[in-house]
């Protein structure tokens, strides 16, 4: 391990910036540390976002087999900046803009923390709370990267939770049977494992100052982030003055969890905000209504169900869209017909 | 090689992005309401295919990959698009629809791409 400081000179297309880091530096979180905002998206090597290339010196690929490889021209020098570190100084040029962070916001940072809580939610979705050596401030809607022992590489959460200084940080994560992390998680006493994160990341964030009504559209552990978003309005009042929308799907009632937090949240923020339960594969037995009276049940897929709930109500709106591809595909589509303005669409297709 | 049919007007309706193969060149023919556009397949930005990932709206057509625009009437980006859209010329005769396709038009960094797919592990991440 070496702590040799290297130049890293970023080329974007509206400026240069220099950035001094080590070979330890995946290019990506140094330029993020340092208030350079390059473009990504999951920052875990699958969605490809943060493509850039190199010009002069060397790289090191930490994820040779990143899936988000498929969209590069090797040949052509492109590589991954969220996966690659520099091994010399190196020259890299990025095809977009650029710009640096505003003032105030939340800088990624590398963290520390230690597993203090796993459960499961459903029969395929995981509640990992993890406690953090330090504070950490993000914004609602934001997701961090997470690595553990054994398991290679980062992978992308959002926060559940909402709390400026927060000292722990709550996530869900979708169950995949012979999952490498699932089964590690389950298999073993992960309770104080030690665990590296960097963030916050992302833009599908929320603050009160937007001064718009609300849409949110998520799919199954998608709900994470919204979450987050619901708790800092909640925090802020926000829905005495501005209406919200949520749409929450899941296949079945066996496959929905948060209810009970939606209710409190839900009796909390009053009659502006309503929260639907979306079930794709049936009906909602009629006892769910009995046992949630402040959430609305709903049949179909989420978005669908959205757009029928919705009618013409997308006047000063801003939508947040969480949850595999084919939800945020379809809620984009629907949004745009409704004439929804893409700067008024937030996402990060990462989970 | 000069003006081809490609489609019937019929094939694609208003709103529609539809992909034909021309002499083995794929081509979308899209039917923005006044008129109709004929680009490659895959947005120039990073290589979605437009026939999915492609929503065309208002005379819009917007990659939802990264919510890239182009105005169909003008052909010109839009919004916070960075690169243009590439157009083969088109034209309707009758019920038809003709494109001028000499080769297939690739977009700048995109003619000798080398790599192999790959499965698409997108879907499937923890």
């Amino acid at each position: 391990m070496t702590t040799k400081t290297l130049n890293i000179q970023v080329n974007a297309r509206n400026r240069a910036y220099a950035l001094d880091g080590t070979s330890n530096d995946k290019i990506l979180n140094l330029g993020l540390s340092n208030a350079v905002d390059l473009p990504y998206e999951c920052g875990s090597g699958t969605c490809g976002t943060c493509k850039a290339r190199l010009i002069s010196g060397e790289i090191c690929d930490q994820w040779p087999e990143a899936p988000g490889r498929k969209f590069l021209k090797l040949k052509k020098g492109e590589f991954l900046m969220c996966q690659c570190a520099a091994k010399t100084d190196s020259v890299i040029e990025v095809e977009s803009f650029v710009h640096t962070m505003e003032a105030g916001a939340c800088v990624p940072a590398p963290l520390k923390g230690r597993i203090s809580s796993v459960k499961l939610l459903t029969p395929d979705v995981i509640f990992l709370q993890i406690a953090l050596q330090q504070t950490v401030d993000f914004d609602a809607g934001q997701f961090m990267l997470v690595q553990f022992p054994e398991i290679v590489g980062f992978r992308g959460w959002s926060m559940v939770n909402y709390e400026r200084h927060a000292k722990t940080l709550d996530f869900v994560i979708k169950k995949k049977p012979g999952g490498e992390l699932s089964e590690w998680l389950f298999n073993n006493n992960c309770d104080g494992v030690e665990v590296d994160l960097f963030g916050p990341m992302g833009n599908a964030t929320f603050y009160s100052r937007l001064a718009k009504n609300i849409l949110c559209i998520a799919g199954g552990s998608g709900i994470a982030g919204i979450m987050s978003i619901l708790s800092r309005a909640s925090q802020d009042g926000y829905f005495s003055q501005y209406n919200g929308d949520v749409f929450f799907g899941v296949r079945t009632m066996k496959d929905a969890f948060f209810l009970d937090e939606l209710s409190v949240l839900r009796g909390e923020c009053g009659e502006k905000l309503n929260i639907t339960i979306a079930l794709s594969e049936e009906a909602a037995p009629d006892d769910a209504r009995t046992d949630y009276p402040l959430l609305t049940f709903d049949q179909g897929f989420v978005h669908e169900v959205a757009g029928r709930h919705m009618e013409d109500r997308y006047q000063n709106l801003r939508a947040y869209l969480a949850g595999p591809p084919p939800l945020v595909n379809g809620s984009i589509g629907m949004l745009l017909r409704a004439r929804v303005t893409t700067d008024n669409i937030r996402y990060d297709k990462f989970s | 090689m000069s003006w081809k049919k490609v489609c019937a007007v019929a094939e694609v309706p208003e709103n529609a992005l539809e992909k034909f193969e021309i002499d083995g060149i794929e081509i979308i023919i899209a039917n923005y309401g006044s008129g109709f556009r004929a680009f490659p397949p895959r947005c120039p930005h990073m290589e979605e295919p437009l026939c999915d990932s492609g929503v065309l709206f208002d005379g819009m057509l917007t990659c939802t990959k990264h919510l890239w625009q182009w105005d169909m009437a003008t052909g010109e980006r839009t919004g916070i698009a960075e690169k243009e859209l590439l157009f083969y010329d088109v034209k309707q005769e009758g019920e038809d629809i003709y494109a001028h396709v000499e080769q297939a038009l690739v977009y700048e960094d995109d003619d000798d791409d080398e790599e192999e797919e790959d499965d698409d592990d997108f879907f499937n991440a923890d």
